[in-house]
């Protein structure tokens, strides 16, 4: 798969990831538009991404692409901003992603508050918010 | 684990403490409540802190009391159930004569101090993929589970309101509570959008102040003139931490461990439940836990809640200070489900306030983003 990557740096006042270790190869594969998670040989698949497999203790369990398409198992308004930056955003719509591959991830989803439901499909899009990395936004799909 | 015994229980001012830190309320929460005890200070030999905005605050709060050769210290940090928890370590160190007279404390100035947020940098993994999110902490985490509840069990705003409804009732007659007016469901309803989809009223109030309660051993009791309320059972759990998308089942919580266990070793049944501090940092954590604890199946905590269940008068008082939604909450409000679990099991108040002849009381703790439960069973022995 590949994203929609918008550059967003200029306008982003909000926190933005920092990679390190484990998170490195998540981050980097953002600005190429794509969403990985950790698939180990086990079978275990994890979100976020860790030093160990979160079912067999093997380290540094390899990651795999993610279709970048998944399901809101829940979410929320926000009317009161969480972070800085997040102010003149309000409000805002953050859920809790279910994708196809089964991790589940929380994110900004990027839609009109009234038109969303949960179990609603979505798709991943990214906004890159630094020079290292682009964070996943869901939008409809 | 021995049985401690809660020998004393105070809080310190509450509201707005601008001349006073952390230190300072938790301090004076724990030499009120060893008066309330009979106990001194030169009695004590444990102490247990949690919260504190101090990363080592047994060792603090020991110093600030100057405490002799304190044998037992904790500081085991699960958030608003730490105090809890900390009860049934406190009777495991009595039941190896490791102590006789223990603190538990907690104090802050959540309202008038300086904010107690990290530091921006990154400080876990998963912050990277939290924080640029802008979700509003605790506040909407909760309201994500909440919402979750709704989506499979048809649990309505209406019946979340209720809760605070039913809490401010308690509140009104209690004159430490910040808020006592009583309130509709439409207040509820129609009060500031914050996290969709709570209101204002769905969420707890932010205050100073701070809490202790003084767990003394069988024996340590018998030569104090209190009365007997014992420690009967305890359980502790977790099921995530820093991100709500990790709650492996955003409508089920640990209580769902931790009742069951904690009932089993009291040797209760619900129907011996007299009163319940099922702590309530917003509405849906109370109704949640209800449905977790067993006090109704699951998914029907919205219709259990309905008609008052849980007010002054209903079938299952709870949060009868006016709970963390009316009474106060200075972030850590564990200390002050056991505080209220106490005193109506003593029978320190009079007319509606007290529950009728309380024998048996659930105090239940959640720490975190629902990351954390703890439930303790106190019982009033003859
Ligand atoms: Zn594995």
């Amino acid at each position: 798969m590949s994203a929609p990557v918008e550059d967003r740096r200029e306008e982003w006042d909000g926190p933005v990831p920092v990679p390190t270790g484990a998170t490195a190869p998540f981050w980097a594969a953002t600005l190429e538009g794509e969403l990985r998670y950790q698939q180990c040989d086990c079978g275990n698949r994890q979100l976020y991404p860790r030093a160990v497999c979160t079912a067999c203790g093997a380290e540094d369990p390899p990651f795999a692409a993610s279709e970048g398409v998944g399901t809101i198992y829940t979410y929320t308004v926000c009317h009161v901003p969480g972070e800085p930056g997040f102010a003149e955003r309000t409000p805002y719509v953050v859920g809790a992603v279910e994708l196809a591959e089964g991790p589940r991830l929380l994110a900004l989803i990027d839609a009109d508050p009234e038109s969303l439901e949960v179990g609603a499909p979505v798709a991943v899009t990214f906004w890159q918010v630094s020079d290292d990395a682009a964070i996943p936004v869901f939008v409809p799909a | 684990m021995a049985e401690p015994i809660v020998a004393g229980v105070a809080e310190s001012d509450l509201g707005e403490t601008p001349d006073r830190n952390w230190l300072d309320n938790a301090a004076i929460a724990t030499v009120r409540a060893l008066e309330d005890a009979g106990c001194s200070l030169s009695d004590v030999d444990g102490v247990a802190v949690a919260g504190g905005d101090d990363y080592m605050p047994a060792l603090v709060l020991s110093e600030y009391l100057d405490l002799d050769d304190p044998s037992f210290l904790e500081g085991t940090e699960i958030g608003g159930s730490s105090f809890e928890h900390f009860c049934g370590h406190v009777g495991d160190a009595m039941a190896r004569g490791e102590a006789d007279v223990v603190v538990i404390a907690y104090g802050s100035t959540r309202k008038t101090g300086p904010g107690s947020e990290q530091s921006l940098e990154e400080t876990h993994p998963i912050d990277g993929f939290v924080r640029p999110t802008g979700l509003f902490r605790p506040p909407g985490a909760y309201a994500m589970a909440a919402r979750r509840h709704m989506h499979e069990y048809g649990t309505t705003e209406e019946q979340l309101a209720e809760i605070a409804v039913s809490t401010r009732e308690w509140a009104s007659m209690n004159p430490k509570a910040a808020h006592q007016d009583p309130i509709a469901v439409e207040d509820v309803l129609e009060s500031r959008r914050i996290a969709e989809p709570f209101n204002l009223l769905d969420c707890c109030l932010v205050s100073d102040g701070g809490g202790a309660v003084v767990l003394v051993s069988e024996e340590k009791a018998g030569e104090l003139d209190v009365p007997r309320v014992s420690v009967a059972g305890v359980a502790s759990t977790s099921t995530h931490r820093q991100d709500i998308s990790e709650m492996p089942d955003m409508t089920t919580t640990g209580a769902a461990v931790t009742g069951p266990k904690a009932f089993e070793q009291a040797g209760i049944a619900h129907d011996d439940v007299d009163v319940a501090q099922i702590y309530d940092s917003f509405t849906y954590t109370a109704l949640v836990t209800l449905e977790d604890l067993g006090f109704c199946e699951k998914g029907e905590g919205g219709a259990f809640v309905e008609g008052g269940t849980t007010a002054p008068g209903g079938e299952l008082p709870m949060n009868t200070q006016g709970g963390g939604l009316s009474y106060c909450h200075p972030g850590h409000f564990g200390v002050f489900v056991l505080i209220e679990a106490v005193r109506q099991l003593r029978g320190d108040y009079t007319g509606e306030r007290q529950v009728d002849d309380a024998e048996v009381a659930v105090a239940h703790g959640t720490g975190g983003l629902l990351s954390s439960s703890s439930t303790v069973v106190l019982r009033r022995e003859a």
